[in-house]
């Protein structure tokens, strides 16, 4: 597997609403507060590289900030542009359908990272050179009571 | 009164939740066994307020009104358990 991204929380950008709160912690990290109750959900955009292969992967590195146990679940979309396409972006997206991945138990001890892997096997055609936008939310039917911390996304490619 | 309706109740159970996260308090149960505890003491709270009121001494059970009673309570919980607000 080939490193494609590496997405921080200062590099997300937001719907207008429902969108995780962007928070740093005492240590100086920087986070994206998922809420357990209100799907949010923010998005990263990149270009799709030369070479990429697919299926993508999103590796996704969350801590939770109250929960020591029950499920976390992120869902992760993209939306892949190529030139020329007849997409009005300023009026609309063009996501693929959710990639969602079976649900992963939390940390026993709040504060601990996890990473949370999601196969991006609906990947909107993404071809490389593509104006691309990573979605990623929080699947509130998850069990973990609290926010989820989303620390950093790592998008992966198959080579 | 009766028992806070779903939406309330969903309020204030999520409100729990975002301020013990922001406080990195741990919560050791799921987010479905909180709710039930929400609605657990909600209904409490219905089945007692008749009690807690007769517990209550004259002149304030007849002078105070029903919002001051409940603050009166919730102040003297948080400060049992050391709990800010």
């Amino acid at each position: 597997m080939t490193t494609l991204a590496i997405f921080t929380p200062e590099s997300a950008a937001f719907p207008s609403s429902n969108f995780p709160a962007l928070g740093q912690d005492a240590q100086g990290r920087m986070h994206l507060a998922f809420d357990a109750s209100t799907a949010e959900s923010c998005y990263w955009t990149f270009v799709a590289p030369q070479g990429i292969t697919t299926p993508l992967t999103a590796i996704v590195t969350y801590r939770a900030a109250s929960a020591t146990s029950g499920t976390a679940l992120f869902e992760a979309a993209i939306e892949a542009i190529s030139d020329g396409d007849a997409t009005d972006t300023d009026a609309g997206s063009s996501f693929s359908s959710d990639n969602t991945p079976t649900a992963v138990t939390v940390p026993g001890t709040a504060g601990y990272i996890d990473q949370l892997s999601i196969t991006l096997t609906n990947n909107d055609s993404i071809a490389a050179g593509d104006y691309c936008r990573l979605r990623l939310n929080r699947d509130t039917a998850d069990t973990a009571a609290g926010d989820l911390q989303v620390l950093a996304v790592e998008l992966r490619d198959a080579a | 009164m009766a028992v806070l309706s779903e939406q309330n109740r969903a309020a204030v159970w999520a409100d729990f939740m975002r301020d013990e996260s922001s406080a990195h308090n741990s919560i050791g149960i799921t987010k479905a066994d909180l709710r039930a505890a929400f609605n657990a003491a909600d209904d409490w709270a219905e089945a007692n307020a008749t009690s807690f009121n007769s517990a209550l001494p004259q002149p304030a059970r007849g002078a105070l009104t029903a919002r001051q009673k409940a603050k009166l309570l919730a102040m003297v919980l948080f400060q049992r358990y050391g709990v800010t607000a």
